[in-house]
């Protein structure tokens, strides 16, 4: 039983790790119950597309960092950064 | 102080260079019939204080908490009381501090919409905010138009630059410009990048405009010079950022561009280099091997130069804008009516 408010902080992804965030491993298809310690690092179904960086077939200027960044934004962190553009 | 004669104020907060490069623009295009006053926490305002010292410039300490700075932008706005307030980028503030005040405000409320993250557009609810609180959506170039071009208040200028081109020289004075902006951590790509131009291709003049000589970087060909449009006449290639101003302004120059688009908290790089790539001559990279490689190729391509037979500084027509929203505003009765 997880305490309330706990989110898994697991990394999970295709081509991007972000914040599982699930509230309980059970039933989780990434993590396969909590058995996997890092689902994105070790996924097995990419074909190739190793990251971003690195999209079999596509330019490699299609996705950089940036867009990993983009999409791996916490959903929490707006508004409290001062310096950010 | 009427209403008609009160002064504009222009919030620029942000990181980097963008934010206050392009209030600085609008503000030196409506100096001569408007008094206007800038309001940065930008770590570069110093440098910009002192190539403009004609700018009102308040700059806040960029160290500051963040409560500490939502504070004082609240007491800056009352203090002022502008007759008009046009904020740049963040709808609600950067930090949402303008989300409780704009609202009540007797000025007229003008946004600069630059292109947003739609998370964070969609998390905080800004589409149904801006809808109902800006009088005046201003898209400081077409491929800048985002979110909020579909609202009946948005109005597309040319892009704002803080120099009108100029033709530029025959030859280039230097063959390869490195302009570092950014993030003091991006400094040292930068200077990466220097390093790899000298050492593979020691023929190649380059010089590298940062606000510090970033290292990696000799002493000798580091310039410390703001605005970096300033040198773009010089430069037969330039090397930069895919922010705001290095994009559109080497657009407007018709200067080839090799951009390393950088991840930004709100800002979308990538989106805004690709977008130019379909434009103008534009490369996309991502390390400094990759930037001094593609520097050497595009030298090499480089035909007959064109001129800038016309352009027209997208800060004339916002500035013309903003009047005319202030004007009609001023005219209009007290109470709004529901049905325009």
């Amino acid at each position: 039983m997880n305490p309330e408010g706990w989110k898994c902080p697991r990394r999970v992804g295709f081509l991007f790790p972000h914040e599982c965030e699930r509230t309980t491993p059970d039933g989780c298809v990434d993590c396969n119950n909590g058995q996997v310690g890092d689902p994105f690092a070790q996924r097995t179904d990419r074909y190739g597309y190793n990251d971003y960086d690195r999209y079999r077939g596509r330019n490699p200027n299609d996705f950089t960092e940036a867009d990993g960044e983009n999409l791996r934004r916490s959903r929490s962190r707006y508004e409290d950064d001062m310096t950010a553009s | 102080m009427a209403r008609r004669n009160r002064p504009w104020l222009i919030y620029a907060l942000g990181g980097g260079w963008g934010h206050l490069t392009r209030a600085a623009s609008l503000a030196r295009a409506a100096k001569q019939r408007h008094r206007v006053r800038v309001l940065s926490n930008s770590q570069y305002a110093r440098q910009v204080a002192s190539a403009t010292p004609e700018l009102d410039l308040v700059a806040l300490d960029p160290s500051l908490e963040a409560a500490e700075v939502r504070r004082r932008v609240i007491e800056e706005i009352e203090v002022f009381d502008p007759g008009c307030l046009i904020v740049d980028t963040f709808p609600r503030g950067l930090g949402g501090e303008l989300a409780g005040l704009i609202a009540s405000m007797t000025a007229t409320r003008v946004l600069v919409h630059r292109d947003l993250s739609p998370r964070y557009v969609a998390q905080c609810g800004l589409r149904s905010f801006v809808q109902s609180v800006y009088d005046l959506i201003l898209i400081p170039g077409e491929n800048e138009a985002g979110v909020f071009a579909d609202l009946p208040a948005a109005r597309i200028t040319k892009p704002w630059l803080i120099r009108d081109p100029t033709p530029r020289q025959r030859r280039g004075k230097y063959s390869v410009l490195v302009c570092a902006s950014g993030n003091a951590t991006e400094l040292a790509w930068y200077g990466a990048t220097v390093s790899n131009l000298q050492t593979l291709y020691p023929s190649v003049d380059v010089r590298c405009v940062a606000p510090v000589c970033p290292p990696g970087c000799l002493k000798d060909c580091w310039i410390a010079h703001w605005p970096a449009a300033d040198l773009y006449p010089a430069a037969r290639v330039v090397i930069g950022g895919a922010g705001y101003n290095t994009i559109h302004e080497c657009l407007c120059w018709e200067i080839p561009l090799i951009a390393r688009p950088w991840p930004r908290k709100y800002d979308r790089q990538w989106l805004r280099a690709r977008r130019a790539a379909k434009l103008g001559s534009v490369r996309i990279v991502k390390t400094p091997e990759e930037a001094a490689h593609a520097a050497v190729r595009q030298l090499k391509e480089l035909r007959v130069r064109r001129r800038i037979v016309s352009f027209e500084n997208g800060t004339i027509e916002a500035a013309a804008l903003i009047e005319h929203a202030c004007a009609r505003a001023f005219s209009a009765p007290p109470f709004r009516s529901a049905y325009p």
